[in-house]
């Protein structure tokens, strides 16, 4: 294998050698400036492969023929070799980024990259302290003059802010070297850590000195305004260079430094760390430039990184793992932001739009992001479960939300950005060119991510368990992409089906409440996705989405770990995200969306580690072990799942995002998506019975939530003008019943919360589909510009009329079942004032049930609609298989609530209920469903048969053949009353629904924004406050570890 | 007003550090252990008279070939930095002639320079001095014929090539020690010779001279493209 | 004697700082900057310093026997060789960027230099 020295000859010796080539032609100087980074890659990699799959020894390189410490050493071992190797590839890919930079400035700009290179690696390499400062001044002069190849006065007073920055870190970093070699006598790391050098009280000012300038130069926060204009101010190739290699460099050799330490440095580490991340992620908010906002989320990044190597101790053999997962996902999303940014050319963030012009590179920015932000299946997903793992069992609850906090910040702005480049307004922005120098590196390191994503699942334990086949299948949909949308339709269609073979039956006879579930996610799937076939052309993008949510829903299902779980849920988040932003003026609530899904998430993961403290299993019955704390987890899981329940409270985004998707993509996420929540929280609570938390009460707290978001949904859904926001709304009220009926922890709460769980999967997804078409048809989705269309589409008709009935609670369809379940379990529960409020909001069920009908199809045909056709027949055929469906549920649902109720039994043995055939006996009363049906199907039989008979003597009368109090009516418009329909109820009852919740979400992110915007004028441009703020950070460092100055 | 208090402040401090670091200082009265490695071995295992030249040619050559990476660094991107627009380097420039002694006193002393240059580093091993503290003299006597003949420039190509050559050689001697000694820049490739001669301690001098005319070349390439965007009176 | 070479050292960089953080002028600033540096330098020397005793290069016979305890720490002279070095090329450069920053806005002074900020 190469000496690892010649990494240093071939860089120097090709540096020398263009010396000659002044005047040659730029191509050829390039090429072999491009063939020296190459060589130095295999240099690296050789000596990476022989480390993982040969197990060879560390290597040890001698110079001038003497050991250490009386001359210089260098070391290639495991860890060298990986960053080695990653900065050679950084190297190389930004050579070949930057090509044209480097064709036009010629020879001079090669040499200062070979240098700046050069100086990375040996960093990495060397034992000596003296030889890493020399090495460190080499790169920062090459990084100086890397910062002006573009020679405008930003970049100049950049790289001037740089360099007094610099210069000034320098200065302190000498004369701790200086001081450690006088009290210590060796300049050689490995001999200052075996022989305890360092322990006199002078050394641990050196150290100190030492340290800091270390840290400093990985730019934390607020020292480091001087960073963020280089970031700004430099080629976006350079600004992924520095991201990717520098802090990388430098932080390898925080890490081999830390050895000779004091250990009290690690947790100076940390709190620097937790600062930088947290504050870097709140000025980030305030970002509108897309460099500075990659370089403020570099700062962040590198601060997560510092707390990782601050906990490197209790963290274990686990460090290296999640450190590297970690700095794998910053180095590869940054760098592919930043060669994205060179691409587009846009400074603004909202002028990504652009990339809407070819939609690959929207998917290239999507994979970078998620990877940032720490979403599956990427690596930063696995490093951050095992970090908040590890955390927890430490009980460093602190530092898990200060993760966790910096993390959503972070998300936010990642994700705002995401949403202007998918849906804003992109006409008037020019077209980006794209030269294969650019777009090669892009597309190297997208390919990267999957890879490393591959390799790094299986290095976690209880990684193995992951299903990563649905994510292949995934894979497969987006490669044909470009195939036409009917084609892709039917495929998915029938692998959907062909799995819902393998899956379904395997619970039916052990696990009633799965088999439920994943009925409901697959089935649905399969129904929901047939109105695709309406769609012309290929519909991209839209398959590799919706597999995506339904692969985390299923996955929720088949999990039996909260591993698994979480995974899921994740993927879950990601593909639904996807999907609702797809709608035309989707941007702003998919946004929220995210953000509460991210939020509830994080919330979750808490929840998780805390159960998981110290525990050696994953599997869901940590949950009822992890006392003493099992009230506070219960409380953060619940807050999860009622973010995606949309309870009150974090219910903002549920009519926008579920309102303005796609016609078919808003029965998908309204009906199934939103049981993901429920099946979240029938786990948690089959495993938490009960929680306390001081005088609270948690299960009563949840019913009361539950009984006010059904109130409140039921009274907005009937307020609203669009169709689609009513039904949304009605969600949040049926949700409310839901999570009500859990929280009774009865029985027959239970039972009713199934009830109404599989009864809303039917009729939510029956009336979106409905309106759905409808609204297709009719090119508007106010109810009051429609009307009258029960002649023209009599089997919409139907179907509302069938959802509603259901909705409502009228016997004889299912609904009833609901209603009287839930009776009964009130009563027996003996919460009566919340089951008034229940009944209330029954009542105003009602209300919009009929305004649903009455507005769109009774009243008045507008004049445009006279021509008008029934709905698609891809929207009729689901439609229908849900109505025989709830039929046959309301005529026979011993077959499925009598299992359920058996399954009950074992959590709640009290108060089932008795079936004998198709009766049913409560403690209160008995219910026969099909002898209700019969009945109801007998009244309306023979009514139905005496209408037709009496109708056939009856004459049709025109439209407007019919007078008021004397007024003829002309006009469809003025004779349908359905514009504001309710007003006399919004004036009695409107008071309670003031948007305070909306309006309070809206002040908490005002406070966030001023704080942000506050904060981040300390960067006021000027160099040498910047040069300040780095004295005053290590002075401060000073007093507080000193304990003051003497 | 508060930011004079603030860096006021500041500074007390850092002087406050500084002090400790002072306060544990007590003027050692022995070498430390490596410092008495060098004293006792150096002599005889370098075969150099200078321990500093031994120390910074052969026991840290390492750092040596970081340094002369620094500044070849910085004279390549002071090079492409300060590229002027000048429309060709022919362009005669109206600059303020200089004085009559400087001009003399050039021609006289310009030789010296250079020869007292080629001295120190020739005998770097020997003597106080070495690669760049010669070709530190040497940049200087070009910086002074520049000053005294403001019309004229440098050759770059030839400085480039100089420098090129130079650099390329120290690579080669450095793996020279690689393959026939005991490590990059050993410098027992060539025989140690006499103690205190001039062909003694191996490859030294041969480092040195190269050396001492790498940095000559470059310090003269820096002051020469400080020249180049000189404005006009 | 040793120590009013430290001393030296030490007020030089608390000066060189200070020239550093106050002075408006850009010139002003890398010159604080050199001061600085040269400060350190002086530092690093006059650690290298031990009472009564020669420099370390043995061109006299009676040095060759117990060097050991005849001549002053050769490894800080080494060191400071380096950190001049060093000096001159950050100074180079700094000087290169005060050139280009005053071509580009005819002045001087570092607050007019806040093209970038927040």
């Amino acid at each position: 294998m190469v000496n690892p020295i010649h990494i240093v000859s071939i860089s120097l010796g090709v540096a020398f050698f263009l010396g000659f080539l002044r005047k040659a032609n730029h191509n050829l100087t390039s090429t072999i400036m491009l063939l020296a980074f190459a060589a130095n890659a295999f240099i690296s990699a050789q000596w990476l492969w022989a480390f993982i799959y040969s197990n060879t020894e560390p290597f040890y390189i001698f110079t001038a023929g003497f050991r250490p410490p009386y001359s210089i050493s260098l070391l290639m071992g495991r860890n060298e070799a990986i960053f080695t190797f990653l900065i050679n590839i950084a190297g190389l890919l930004s050579g070949i980024f930057m090509l044209k930079t480097y064709l036009r400035h010629g020879v001079y700009a090669m040499m200062a990259f070979l240098g700046l290179i050069l100086g990375l690696n040996i960093i990495i390499l060397t034992r000596d302290l003296f030889n890493f400062f020399v090495f460190m001044e080499v790169s920062s002069i090459a990084t100086a003059g890397m910062i002006i190849l573009i020679k405008n006065v930003k970049s100049v007073s950049a790289g001037f802010k740089y360099i007094v920055a610099s210069s000034l870190i320098s200065i302190l970093l000498l004369l701790g070297i200086v001081f450690i070699y006088y009290f210590g006598g060796s300049l050689n790391i490995d001999d200052m850590i075996t022989n305890h050098l360092l322990v006199s009280k002078g050394a641990e000012v050196a150290v100190f000195l030492v340290l800091m300038s270390i840290l400093l130069e990985l730019k934390p926060f607020p020292a480091n305004g001087w960073a963020l204009d280089v970031y700004e101010g430099s080629l976006p190739g350079i600004g992924a260079l520095l991201s990717a290699t520098s802090a990388t460099a430098v932080y390898f050799v925080l890490n081999k430094l830390l050895a000779f330490a004091n250990p009290y440095w690690y947790n100076v580490v940390a709190v620097v760390g937790m600062i930088s991340f947290i504050g870097s992620n709140l000025l980030g908010i305030k970002q509108k430039n897309a460099q500075r906002l990659l370089g403020y989320s570099s700062v962040g990044q590198i601060g997560l990184l510092l707390v990782i190597l601050g906990f490197s101790n209790t963290l274990g053999e686990k460090f290296e793992y999640i450190a590297f997962g970690v700095l794998i996902s910053h180095y590869l999303a940054k760098s592919g932001l930043f060669w994205l940014a060179g691409i587009v050319k846009q400074d603004n963030i909202k002028n990504w739009a652009a990339l809407q012009k070819k939609p690959i590179f929207l998917f290239f920015m999507g994979v970078f992001l998620f990877t940032l932000a720490g979403f599956p299946p990427f690596p930063s997903f696995f490093a951050k479960w095992q970090l908040i793992m590890e955390l927890s069992t430490a009980g460093m609850y602190a530092w898990v939300i200060g993760i966790l906090f910096g993390s959503f910040l972070e998300a936010v702005y990642l994700f705002r950005w995401f949403g202007y480049a998918m849906k804003g307004e992109h006409n008037d922005l020019p077209m980006f060119e794209l030269p294969w120098h650019k777009i090669l590196p892009v597309v190297i390191g997208v390919l990267s991510v999957f890879g490393i994503s591959y390799i790094s699942k299986d290095w976690l334990p209880g990684g193995t368990s992951l299903n990563f086949i649905p994510l292949y299948f995934i894979a497969f949909m987006y490669l044909i992409d470009f195939a036409p949308a009917k084609v892709k339709n039917t495929i998915v269609i029938l692998v959907i089906t062909y799995y819902s073979w393998l899956v379904i039956p395997n619970y039916y006879n052990t696990d009633i409440i799965r088999l439920i579930f994943s009925s409901i996610f697959l089935i649905g799937a399969i129904l929901t996705l047939i109105p695709g076939y309406l769609k012309k052309g290929s519909r991209k993008g839209f398959y590799p989405a919706a597999l995506l949510m339904f692969s985390g829903l299923i996955g929720l299902v088949e999990s039996t770990n909260i591993y698994q779980f979480f995974f899921s849920w994740e993927l879950m988040t990601i593909g639904s995200y996807l999907l609702i932003i797809r709608g035309k003026y989707s941007m702003p609530h998919a946004f929220k969306y995210l953000l509460f899904s991210v939020g509830g998430a994080y919330f979750m993961l808490m929840g998780f580690g805390m159960a998981h403290a110290g525990q050696a299993s994953l599997s869901f019955d940590i949950l009822r072990t992890g006392v003493p704390y099992s009230s506070i987890i219960f409380l953060l899981i619940a807050i999860g799942f009622m973010t995606k329940l949309a309870s009150l409270g974090f219910h903002i985004w549920l009519p926008g995002a579920y309102g303005e998707s796609e016609a078919d993509v808003a029965p998908m996420v309204s009906s199934i998506l939103i049981n993901a929540g429920v099946f979240g929280f029938i786990i948690l609570m089959t495993h938490i019975p009960d929680a306390n938390i001081g005088y609270f009460n948690i299960p009563y707290m949840l019913g009361w939530i539950g009984v006010i978001s059904a109130l409140v949904g039921n009274i907005m859904a009937s307020l609203q003008e669009d169709a689609r926001k009513l039904v949304a709304y009605s969600s949040i009220g049926v949700m409310g019943y839901v999570l009500f009926g859990m929280a009774m922890m009865s029985h027959l709460g239970w039972l009713t919360a199934i009830t109404y769980t599989i009864n809303h999967f039917l009729f939510k997804g029956l009336l979106f589909l409905a309106i759905g078409g409808v609204i297709l048809r009719t090119k508007t989705f106010n109810m009051y510009e429609m009307g009258g269309l029960i002649k023209k589409m009599p089997w919409s008709f139907i179907a509302v009329l069938i959802g509603i009935i259901t909705l409502a609670g009228i016997p004889p369809l299912s609904g009833y079942a609901g209603k009287w379940l839930f009776y009964n379990a009130i009563v027996l529960k003996g919460w009566y004032i919340q089951g008034a409020f229940i009944m209330f909001a029954g009542i105003i069920a009602f209300l919009y049930c009929f305004r649903l009908i009455y507005a769109i199809f009774l009243g008045q045909l507008k004049d445009e609609h006279r021509n008008i056709k029934e709905a698609s027949v891809w929207f009729i055929i689901p439609q229908y298989i849900i109505i025989i469906t709830i039929m046959l549920f309301s005529a026979f649902p011993q077959y499925v609530l009598n299992p359920i109720g058996n399954w009950l039994s074992q959590y709640f043995p009290n108060n089932a209920l008795v079936w004998n055939g198709s009766l049913a006996t409560s403690s209160l009363g008995y219910w026969n469903a099909f002898n209700i049906m019969m009945i109801v199907m007998g009244m309306f039989v023979v009514l139905l048969l005496f209408l037709l008979l009496v109708n056939r003597g009856s004459k049709k009368v025109g439209q407007f053949d019919i007078v008021y109090a004397a007024e003829r009516p002309e006009r469809p418009e003025t004779t349908h009353m359905a514009y504001n329909l309710y007003a006399h109820y919004n004036k009695a009852i409107g008071f309670l629904i003031t948007p305070w919740i909306t309006k309070s979400w809206d002040n908490i992110s005002e406070w966030v924004n001023t704080i942000a915007n506050h904060t981040r004028k300390i960067y006021n441009g000027n160099g040498q406050a910047y040069a300040l703020h780095i004295l005053i950070y290590i002075v401060i460092a000073y007093l507080i570890i000193n304990g003051g100055l003497f | 007003m508060y930011k004079k208090l603030l860096v006021f402040a500041t500074i007390f401090i850092l002087a406050g550090i500084f002090l400790k670091l002072y306060q544990n200082f007590d003027g050692s009265k022995t070498l430390n252990k490596t410092a008495s490695y060098y004293a006792k071995n150096g002599a005889s295992e370098v075969g150099s008279t200078n321990i500093v030249t031994a120390i910074v040619v052969t026991y840290r050559g390492f750092d040596t070939l970081g340094e002369v990476t620094i500044l070849f660094v910085a004279a390549a991107i002071i090079g492409f930095f300060l590229k002027t627009n000048a429309k060709g380097t022919n362009r005669i420039r109206n600059l303020r002639f200089s004085s009559e002694i400087m001009i003399t006193a050039s021609k006289i002393l310009m030789p010296i320079m250079f020869l007292i240059g080629a001295y120190v580093f020739v005998n770097g091993h020997l003597s106080p001095g070495g690669g760049f503290q010669g070709g530190a003299i040497i940049a200087s006597g070009v910086a002074f014929f520049l000053l005294a003949n403001p019309t004229l420039s440098v050759n770059h190509k030839v400085l480039s090539v100089l420098e090129s050559t130079s650099g390329l050689i120290f690579v080669l001697l450095g793996i020279a020690g690689l393959i026939y000694g005991g490590g990059f820049l050993d410098n027992r490739v060539l025989p140690l010779g006499k103690f205190g001669t001039l062909f003694s301690a191996g490859i030294i001098p041969l480092v040195y001279s190269f050396i001492g005319l790498k940095v000559g070349a470059e310090l003269s390439n820096i002051i020469s493209s400080l020249q180049q965007i000189q404005k006009e009176e | 004697m040793e120590y009013i070479g430290l001393i030296t050292g030490f007020i030089l960089v608390i000066l060189g700082i200070w020239g550093f953080l106050t002075q408006k002028n850009i010139l002003k600033m890398i010159i604080g900057f050199t001061i600085s540096d040269t400060g350190i330098n002086v530092i690093i020397v006059s650690i290298s310093y031990l009472k009564n005793r020669t420099a370390p290069i043995l061109n006299r016979p009676d040095l060759l026997t117990d060097t050991v305890n005849k001549i002053t720490d050769p490894v800080p002279q080494a060191l400071v060789l380096t950190a001049i070095v060093i000096g001159v090329g950050v100074t180079a450069l700094m000087l290169s960027y005060a050139l280009r920053l005053y071509q580009e806005k005819n002045t001087l002074d570092i607050n007019n230099f806040k093209d970038l900020k927040w």
